[in-house]
This record gives structure tokens, C-alpha cells and sequence, in this order.
């Protein structure tokens, strides 16, 4: 799937069986599904932790403000990192 | 010290089915008897709700962010909701590894209510009639049943099915089969050969060109439903020339806990490696068995790792392979893995290859997995 398919209308949120969590051990957040974990980099837990309901175009405004970044950028950052997420079914549009 | 990440927690070697692929210990009335040395003294049977719930806590205090109750059947268990709630509480991530035996809306809604996060469900093959002759038992059309009401209170759903020489023939409409149901997993397992598989390799073993076509059809299946479905394949490991990474090395990430609470590396660890000993968590809390125990320091790391293993490149990448491998097939736990092309004793893995592959050779016949049945605790 290219990065470039994601509108910034689209709604993800996390797929179903997947849970986000912090790790107490490390105090990372992981991903955790049927039989497999995923820690997460900052970019990523930026991203996931404000998948609710908000829209790709919502959270990279947030995100570009938060951290003053450029929101070209950092747009497609997210947009690589959420279709990264898709194709291992760990997150869906709605 | 390394963290572990899963623990699989075999909470009954009972079930209502007789796979001949098992791998729970041919011996399977260790859940019922007091057998090994360090049972002495303790109570017969099979771990009790409240030793579950310790078992649980200590996990997650060590670390651990996933727990599968699996067996045998798990739901042998009547107090499998409450134990599911209590790994919940615990913030763990639960799966459910089961045969579908004694699931009905009921019960699937109290797990579901208990938080339960995931259900993996078996399948001997697509249809019935075979299907029914590999589980022993009439089997199959209720599988399909509660697949249904999986779906429909809402659980997560994937599906497994082992492979052997039987049925890997029907690759191709099992994955329809996993489109069918709706679920979003597959595991296509070749049959590892422990337990009660290592008893039945003769009749298990696919040939050669069962392998090959396998690979081609999942190569194209996982393509044509990337993005859709999860295709998870696991390789016949005989047929390879490189060990597979059991458990991404011994005592680094997963532990089990089998039903009288011996704590293993591996499932197959207690029966394959007989001379090995396992603490058991009547004795001990479960942090000191995986960071201080003989058994769990005894393939950890490196170290323990014979020539060629020693100065092999891979070493850190396939961890010399499976130790119950090496200890079933050489008699030593501590051998290179000989499904590796360097290990010594491969020629033990082309003689089992050669005699499957050979054109006057019959397929064998099975020996169906039996329960053995003496004063069976309820729990």
C-alpha cells in the first residue's frame, strides 16, 4: 500500500484484538495481539496513543505544533508509520 | 538477565480429542501422578485456581505481557473464566489456544465478559470426514459451529491447523475454509515432531513433493490475501538445512507452566529431556526458577554450545536450534540441532527423510493420542 493512499480525513484506530500498553518493565508502549508484541518508537506512540476518532489530518496538525515541526514531514512520517501499521493489521480506517 | 514476554500455561493435559500430532508427553498421567523426585511431598494433580492466579502474578510481575491458556483441552477446566479474569486484572493479554470442545454461547460470553483478548482454534483439516479421523472423534462440524459464535460475540478469531503428510494435500481449501469463518489468522503449522508426533513420525512425515507444493500454494496465498488475512506458516523443519530459533533462544523470552507446575523453557522440554530437572512452583516462585534455575540457565546464552554451534556465524540467530530436537534425535541435549546441515548427526534426519521418500515405502499407520485416566482431579 503506498503511504499516499491515507487521506487526512481517514479515522484509524487501533484493529480489533489489539491492545496498546505500557510495558511496566520498560515503561515503553508495546502492541500486544494474538501471539505477537510490538514496542513502539515515539513517532508511533505519538501517533497511536491519539487514535481516538481523531483524523490523520488532526494528528499531524497536533503533532506539528507539539513538537514545531514542519507538518510536511512530519505528515508523511505518520502516513509511512500508520501504513506500516495497516499492512500488519494492527490498526484500521474507518 | 534476560525478561520473558509469554507464558504458556498448560493448564490440563486432559482432552476430548486423540491428534496423533500431539505434543503433550506420551506419558500424559504426569498431570495426575506424583512421577519426578520433586514432586514428593506436594499434592497430586493438577495445579488448583489459587496456585494458577500465584503462578499469573508472579508472571507479570517478571514481566510477561502475554498469557496462553492452552493443554490438552483448556476447557476441561470449569475455572477457566476466573483465571482469565485474574490475567486480565493482571493487565495481561489473553489468548485462548482450544479445540472448540465445550465452548457454547454461555461460556463464550463469559469469557468474552472476563476480558478474554483472543481465541486460536484448531482444525484437523476442511472438512469432516477427514478432519474427524485425525481428531479420533466426531469433531469437525462442531468446530465449524462454534467458529460462528466466536464471530459472533465478537472475540478476535484465528485458526490452526498442523500439518502432516495426511493433510497437507488440502492446503488450498483450508485457507478458504480460514476466508469462510471470517477469521483474520492463520497458523499452517507443520507438525513438529514431540510428544506424541515423535511416536508417529512414520505416518506424519510429508514427502518432498507435499513440501514443495505446500510452499508454492502459501507463497501465493499469503500474496493474494495480504492485508486481509494473516498467513502464518511454519516450516517442516526436517526439510530444511538450517535449524529453526527455538524460542529465540532457551530461557530468553517464553516460559511454560505445565499442569502440575514444573516451569519449562519449552512445553516439550519435561518429556524430551528427561534428565534434565525442572522446578516446580509449589517449591518455588517463579522468578527464582527463571533467573536462578539449573534448567533454565543450562542452554541459556552461548556458552553451553558445542562445536560446530560454538564458532558458527548463525549462532546468534538460530541459538544452535531446539535442544528437545537434539535430545530426541541424538540422545543429547546439548548437541547441534541436527537438522543443520554442520551438525554431525544429520545423517539421523536424511535416514528418516530417505525412508519417507523412498518409492516402496507405505505410508504407517498412527497411534491415536490416549488420555490416560487415573483419579482424575476436578478442579
Amino acid at each position: 500500500m503506498r503511504t499516499t493512499t491515507i487521506s487526512d480525513l481517514a479515522r484509524p484506530s487501533l484493529a480489533k484484538g489489539v491492545r496498546l500498553q505500557i510495558d511496566s518493565t520498560t515503561g515503553k508502549s508495546v502492541l500486544l495481539y494474538p501471539e505477537g508484541i510490538v514496542e513502539l518508537n515515539e513517532t508511533a506512540h505519538e501517533i497511536l496513543s491519539r487514535c481516538d476518532r481523531r483524523t490523520v489530518g488532526e494528528i499531524v496538525r497536533e503533532l506539528a505544533e507539539e513538537y514545531e515541526a514542519d507538518s510536511e514531514a512530519l505528515g508523511a512520517d505518520v502516513r509511512e508509520t500508520l501504513s506500516d501499521l495497516q499492512r500488519r493489521k494492527l490498526i484500521e480506517f474507518n | 538477565m534476560p525478561r520473558p514476554y509469554a507464558l504458556l500455561a498448560e493448564i490440563t493435559y486432559r482432552c476430548p480429542l486423540h491428534c496423533p500430532y500431539c505434543s503433550n508427553p506420551v506419558d500424559a498421567s504426569v498431570c495426575e501422578r506424583p512421577r519426578r523426585p520433586q514432586d514428593g511431598g506436594y499434592r497430586n494433580g493438577e495445579l488448583t485456581t489459587q496456585e494458577w492466579k500465584r503462578v499469573i502474578g508472579e508472571a507479570a510481575a517478571l514481566g510477561v505481557l502475554q498469557i496462553g491458556f492452552s493443554g490438552g483441552e483448556p476447557l476441561a477446566r470449569h475455572d477457566l473464566v476466573d483465571l482469565i479474569r485474574g490475567a486480565r486484572e493482571a493487565k495481561l493479554y489473553t489468548n485462548l489456544i482450544t479445540s472448540g470442545i465445550g465452548l457454547d454461547d454461555d461460556r463464550l460470553r463469559d469469557l468474552r465478559d472476563a476480558g478474554l483478548d483472543s481465541i486460536q482454534l484448531s482444525f484437523q483439516s476442511d472438512e469432516s470426514t477427514l478432519g474427524d479421523e485425525i481428531a479420533g472423534a466426531r469433531a469437525h462440524a462442531h468446530k465449524l459451529n462454534v467458529a460462528a459464535k466466536i464471530r459472533a460475540v465478537g472475540i478476535p478469531l484465528s485458526l490452526n491447523f498442523v500439518i502432516h503428510r495426511r493433510n497437507i494435500d488440502r492446503l488450498r481449501e483450508m485457507i478458504d475454509l480460514t476466508e469462510a469463518l471470517g477469521a483474520s489468522r492463520v497458523e499452517l503449522a507443520n507438525v513438529q515432531f514431540y510428544g506424541w508426533a515423535f511416536r508417529n513420525r512414520a505416518a506424519l512425515l510429508p514427502t518432498r513433493e507435499q513440501v514443495d507444493r505446500a510452499r508454492d500454494i502459501t507463497t501465493a496465498a499469503k500474496a493474494r490475501l495480504a492485508g486481509k488475512i494473516d498467513i502464518f506458516y511454519v516450516l517442516p523443519d526436517y526439510y530444511e538445512t538450517r535449524p529453526k530459533p527455538c524460542l529465540n533462544g532457551w530461557g530468553q523470552r517464553y516460559l511454560t507452566v505445565n499442569p502440575i507446575g514444573d516451569v519449562l523453557p519449552c512445553p516439550t522440554a519435561s518429556s524430551a529431556i528427561p534428565n534434565l530437572r525442572f522446578d516446580n512452583i509449589r517449591a518455588r516462585n517463579l522468578d527464582w526458577i527463571w533467573g536462578q534455575s539449573e534448567s533454565f540457565n543450562r542452554f541459556r546464552g552461548t556458552e553451553w554450545m558445542p562445536e560446530p554451534c560454538r564458532s558458527c556465524p548463525q549462532k546468534e540467530i538460530d541459538f544452535g536450534g531446539c535442544r528437545c530436537q537434539a535430545a530426541l534425535l541424538t540422545g543429547c541435549a546439548a548437541d547441534t540441532d541436527p537438522v543443520c546441515e554442520f551438525s554431525p548427526n544429520r545423517a539421523v534426519v536424511d535416514s528418516v527423510l530417505r525412508n519417507t521418500n523412498s518409492s516402496n515405502t507405505h505410508p504407517r499407520d498412527w497411534t491415536y493420542r490416549t488420555n490416560s485416566e487415573p483419579e482424575l482431579t476436578s478442579v
